[in-house]
């Protein structure tokens, strides 16, 4: 197999598998053991182009069709996509063990395989294209998916909160296709490293400033960054557990590796500005997404603010814009997605045992208490959100806090100190609440909930990472230095 | 000619922009059709206007047009019509469920 085709590997993969089990929808437990066998596979090939790409040492670049590349759509993965592809799928393949053990009516619904194998591809995809369109195309799919999986969901508010995602998103994804008509009308291609050398030698162009201004609002709107997040808690706590896992962890994810692209790669000629812009929302959404966390009364929506202030971490590292500031934030987002798709895990757990499915706190208030392996399990990925070692939140913490240092920001520092605290507010609160104080009717606990093995496997890697953060950091610390000369990446799509 | 099609443009633009901020549900999303119609426009006026003579493989002498473009709306019209097709499937379930289609009265999730 010739090495660039490895690249293809975890987009064509979920996606064949995603439409063979539609096939196989007669069959249910054969269906469920495909899924889980097509997402493991697509993990296998992520990791082995994660490792082509750290063995090689530049970007793996595959031409679709055999076109040279700014005529033909190229997937490229280089450090930053490979990892973030790695993330996804092993986070995803926990999300499908989640849904196997689960006992929601939804994951027995016949399209929810292949949906949630083709969220996977949607992904996969938006991550390791070279294309702005093709980012378009693969980003529709991706939100077409989660919309349906969300609108069959058990909670009857699945629909009204499936529907407000989806016309937010619609009006991104017509953003999006604005940017591309005043990049091509501008430059005449949408080829990403193209575009980088063109812009790069013409940033002069009247049609330049609307498309980055869209392309920002574009991925503002998908990662819920604070001004556009309103849709994000009503859909990420309505969603089943096993794609509201998926959702508030690796989905988010795409809006941040645009950030990592506009500003590394695509306008590097506007990137002080973009990092202004990006600094300011990170802190106003840490600073938000605490104080809602902290104030709301269910558990999933508390852990969907959370997200929010996460990802304002991750793009105060991006604002930041130093290599080891940029190493930071994906170690971050790495760290993070595992994190919280381990918590919505363990809520959807709790929810299960509860007398009424919601996650209201006040009615799975002391469910968690007879469940001591959920209680443990919780704790832990608690620390990991607040940055508490020996979990693997604390090496993205520390490492985002010295890059500030090294580069003097000690004004926002102490401002983003302070409001990190507020995570410990939020989830000691939760876990006093919901795994302590004993219930109001201990006989109204189900016996049986959803199974533990998911989240075991996430909380393991959790704490794994943390002792053992090497590879990780080093890989990442290697992605950040190449992102800072963007020649590298433009000259393997273009000149090789 | 380009204009007419600017014109055009920005008034499906203005249009599309005024109905997905009404209050009916439908109303609204037949406004977000209207936008995709005007950024598929927008799309063939950044290729529409380079040459004179279709981008065929044995063209008669004379600048070509740009193709690229066209390529691309026709790929955006067929993933508006699948988003389309879906929106129309969950505001069925959503008027079926809430029995209007005021977007003020579908808000169980309000706390």
């Amino acid at each position: 197999m010739n090495p660039s085709h490895l690249v293809l590997l975890p987009i064509l993969i979920p996606l064949t598998g995603g439409v063979a089990a539609l096939l196989l929808r007669g069959l249910p437990r054969l269906q469920r053991c495909w899924s889980l066998g097509v997402m493991t596979a697509a993990m296998a090939g992520s990791i082995a182009l994660f490792a082509e790409v750290w063995e090689k040492g530049r970007p793996v670049v595959c031409r679709v069709g055999g076109w040279p590349a700014p005529f033909g759509i190229v997937l490229v993965g280089d450090g930053l996509s490979a990892l973030f592809v790695v993330m996804t799928f092993i986070v995803m393949v926990t999300g499908v063990i989640y849904a196997l053990g689960s006992r929601d009516a939804v994951v027995r619904y016949p399209a929810f395989h292949p949906l949630f194998l083709s969220l996977a591809a949607g992904l996969a995809g938006a991550i390791l294209t070279g294309d702005l369109f093709t980012m378009y195309v693969f980003a529709e799919l991706l939100v077409i998916s989660g919309t349906m999986l969300t609108a069959a969901s058990d909670d009857p508010f699945g629909v009204e909160a499936a529907y407000k995602y989806y016309y937010m998103s619609l009006t991104a994804s017509f953003f999006m296709l604005l940017a591309v008509g005043c990049l091509y009308a501008a430059y005449g291609t949408l080829n990403m490293a193209d575009l980088a050398r063109r812009v790069g030698a013409d940033p002069s162009q009247p049609l330049l400033l609307p498309a980055v201004g869209l392309l920002i609002a574009v991925f503002m709107i998908k990662s819920a960054v604070f001004p556009f997040h309103f849709w994000q808690p009503d859909f990420h706590s309505a969603a089943p557990t096993a794609v509201s896992a998926m959702l508030s962890s690796v989905v988010v994810k795409f809006g941040v590796y645009g950030f990592f692209r506009l500003t590394t790669l695509l306008f590097v000629v506007h990137a002080p500005a973009i990092r202004s812009i990006l600094m300011v929302l990170g802190t106003l959404g840490i600073l938000f997404g605490g104080l809602s966390a902290a104030g709301t009364h269910n558990l999933k929506r508390m852990l969907a603010y959370s997200t929010i202030a996460q990802v304002g971490f991750i793009l105060v590292g991006i604002g930041w814009g130093s290599p080891p500031a940029l190493a930071a934030a994906m170690i971050f987002a790495v760290n993070h997605s595992m994190i919280k798709a381990a918590m919505l895990m363990l809520a959807g757990v709790v929810v299960s045992h509860a007398p009424v499915k919601s996650a209201a706190f006040n009615v799975i208030d002391g469910v968690g208490r007879p469940l001591s392996g959920a209680k443990l399990l919780f704790f832990l990925g608690g620390m990991g959100l607040a940055g508490i070692p020996p979990t693997n939140g604390f090496i993205g913490k520390m490492l985002l806090f010295r890059s500030g240092a090294a580069g003097d920001r000690f004004g926002m520092l102490v401002i983003i100190g302070a409001a990190g605290t507020l995570t410990l507010v939020y989830i000691m609160r939760a876990f006093q609440r919901v795994f302590w104080t004993p219930a109001a009717e201990e006989g109204l606990i189900k016996p049986v909930g959803d199974s533990l093995l998911a989240p075991v496997l996430l909380i393991g890697l959790v704490v794994l990472l943390g002792l053992w953060a090497e590879p990780l950091v080093r890989s990442a610390s290697e992605a950040a230095q190449w992102m800072t000369t963007p020649l590298t990446y433009v000259q393997a799509v273009l000149g090789g | 000619m380009e204009f007419l099609t600017a014109l055009s443009i920005g008034a499906l633009f203005g249009i599309g922009v005024f109905q997905v901020l009404r209050r009916n549900l439908i109303r609204s999303a037949i406004g977000l059709i209207l936008l995709t119609n005007a950024v598929n426009l927008f799309l063939l006026s950044a290729g529409a206007y380079d040459g004179f003579v279709p981008a065929y493989v044995n063209a008669p002498p004379g600048t070509a047009s740009d193709a690229l473009p066209q390529a691309l709306i026709l790929t955006a019209i067929v993933i508006s019509m699948g988003a389309t097709a879906f929106m129309f499937a969950v505001m069925i379930v959503i008027s079926g469920r809430y029995r209007t289609s005021d977007a003020d009265q579908v808000n169980g999730l309000r706390q």
